[in-house]
């Protein structure tokens, strides 16, 4: 195999993985408290929601990379899918928090909402960290779920029109860098994080630094497989 | 409209009512078993003096159990058809089979968890570990055999419908295994809140976020006499299974109906040959402009509430 295109899906690599931990960040993740109305987000950890959203655009990629030989069409597709998971898990969890059981969505990291310049404070439950997603999580929710799913599918695309993988090995690479990245980046949040406004979120290039270690180590994996041959190309 | 693209997107409507009952029936199940975030409180209550009569099941988190089951159920179907046995027979052993890893991590599970709590004086009930296996065996069955019957049709999707290229390129077992990971992640984020927030503390006052002082002090008495999983499982089948059913059904309609009108309007049907980056673009485009419409009801429905709830007023 020719060394730049060993280089392309080297750096393929290195950037969905770093855009999938970034995507990661900002998900606003509540995690089990969620669940009990006892903070801000989504009641699943990071890595499942990161895992399940980006798998969603990854489905999608696949059938858009049969008829397509764009990167950047298929990996926007993977994105927009992922994009379209996390927005309707959003409406459905606010209209159970709404409706199921009565909470105002609420930050219970800002006092006023940075986008809609709401007040959160008054509305929030004392002895909690807020509840329910108040409009600056669904706006950074959804940014999170774009950038996670185009990280996704650019790996996913890299690996079979560049490397020539058969598309379950592509796939199966795929959610295995995104997974390894989302988990690094769950240990930077340690628990729960609403998005770009959490002060929390000021820590994300560490992990993106180590999520770039991390993904370049799976990059050099995959093009010592394809250059030794232990992986070849298939049916594409 | 040839008679390709009017099958695909029929067996596309199969798809989606077989995801609104997967999803459900994941919500419902995790409700019998208290599996996933809620089941923290259940966890926690004997520790705070909360004696209960609650299933005790948290194999792991939802998305990694219903994983396990669709993954297993499709490998252990999808060698069963290799074998040449028709899908009928296929899927439902396959399904089994997960089903009985279900059980025995479900049984080992609530034992295991419940008995390590001898110290704060709780009891194993033999009557809440055989009274919840079979509906936990039960609703388990119909979401995993939902999530297996999913992956086989989008697999075999194209020769379904009359153009056998369209089948989906990954196989039917990692389809399962995506589906499983998705519905999990779905009913731990949407339908955990109903459970979670409201029938968990269903004695504590209504509309507000639950307190870190009433954590593990869940209500423990029914109706009539003392709650366990069954008396949950009634009431959240009423709003947080369907609306959790809602969300996987509504992902599966939208992301499956934006690439086949994509392809339509592209001119990439009914042919589906070479290459059309225009089906790509409107299977694109769509989908943005799904995601801005729910993101304006979404932000018009939090609105609303802070309107009509108003702040907060408790103490």
């Amino acid at each position: 195999m020719e060394p730049t295109i060993l280089l392309i899906v080297l750096v393929c690599v290195i950037l969905g993985g770093v855009l999938a931990s970034l995507g990661v960040h900002l998900l606003p993740v509540g995690g089990a408290p969620a669940a009990m109305g006892t903070a801000t987000g989504i009641a699943t950890g990071a890595i499942m929601l990161m895992f399940g959203s980006a798998l969603t655009g990854l489905f999608t990629a696949a059938t858009v990379a049969m008829f397509s030989n764009s990167i950047v069409l298929v990996a926007l597709s993977g994105a927009v899918g992922a994009m379209l998971m996390v927005s309707i898990i959003f409406l459905f969890a606010n209209v159970t928090y709404i409706f199921g059981a009565g909470c105002v969505p609420v930050s219970g990291r800002v006092a006023v909402d940075p986008i809609t310049k709401e007040l959160q404070t008054p509305y929030k439950t004392p002895q909690t960290d807020g509840h329910g997603l108040p409009s600056v999580c669904l706006i950074s929710g959804i940014i999170g779920g774009f950038i996670g799913g185009f990280g996704g599918a650019l790996i996913y695309f890299a690996l079979i029109n560049y490397a020539k993988l058969e598309y379950a090995m592509a796939g199966v690479l795929a959610m295995g860098i995104i997974l390894a990245n989302a988990i690094i980046a769950a240990y930077n949040i340690r628990g729960t994080i609403e998005g770009f406004h959490d002060p929390k979120f000021r820590t994300t290039p560490k992990a993106l630094l180590v999520c770039f270690v991390a993904s370049l180590l799976c990059g050099i994996a995959i093009v010592l497989a394809l250059t030794t041959g232990v992986i070849t190309g298939g049916a594409v | 409209m040839a008679a390709e693209i009017v099958l695909l997107f029929a067996w596309t409507i199969v798809i989606i009512a077989l995801a609104f009952l997967a999803c459900m029936f994941e919500d419902l199940e995790s409700d019998t078993g208290s599996q996933s975030n809620p089941n923290s409180q259940v966890q926690l209550a004997p520790q705070v003096g909360y004696v209960h009569r609650f299933f005790n099941k948290a194999i792991s988190g939802e998305p990694l159990s219903w994983c396990m089951y669709a993954t297993t159920s499709g490998t252990i179907a999808w060698v069963l058809l290799k074998q040449g046995v028709t899908p009928l027979l296929a899927i439902p052993i396959g399904v089994l089979t997960g089903e009985a890893l279900h059980v025995i991590f479900s049984t080992t599970a609530h034992v295991g968890r419940v008995s390590g709590q001898k110290r704060f004086q709780q009891p194993v009930y033999l009557d809440v570990l055989y009274g919840s296996l079979l509906p936990i065996a039960a609703f388990g069955f119909i979401g995993s055999l939902c999530i297996t019957s999913i992956a086989y049709i989008q697999s075999n999707l194209g020769t379904l419908s009359g153009i056998p290229q369209l089948n989906h390129p990954f196989p039917f077992p990692l389809l399962c295994f995506i589906w499983g990971i998705t519905v999990g992640a779905i009913g731990s984020s949407t339908g955990d809140i109903h459970y979670g927030t409201e029938r968990e503390f269903q004695d504590r006052p209504f509309g507000e976020g639950k307190r870190v002082v009433y954590h593990g002090k869940i209500t423990r008495y029914a109706d009539c006499g003392i709650r366990r999983q069954h008396d949950i499982v009634s009431f959240c089948a009423k709003f947080g299974g369907p609306c959790t059913g809602l969300t996987f059904g509504s992902i599966i309609l939208f992301e499956n109906w934006r690439t086949l009108v994509g392809m339509m309007l592209g001119g990439y049907l009914p042919a589906a040959i070479g290459l059309s980056d225009t089906a790509a673009l409107i299977g694109i485009g769509i989908g943005i402009a799904i995601v801005v419409l729910l993101l304006v009801v979404n932000m018009r429905l939090v609105r609303w509430a802070r309107k009509t709830y108003g702040p907060f007023v408790g103490a």
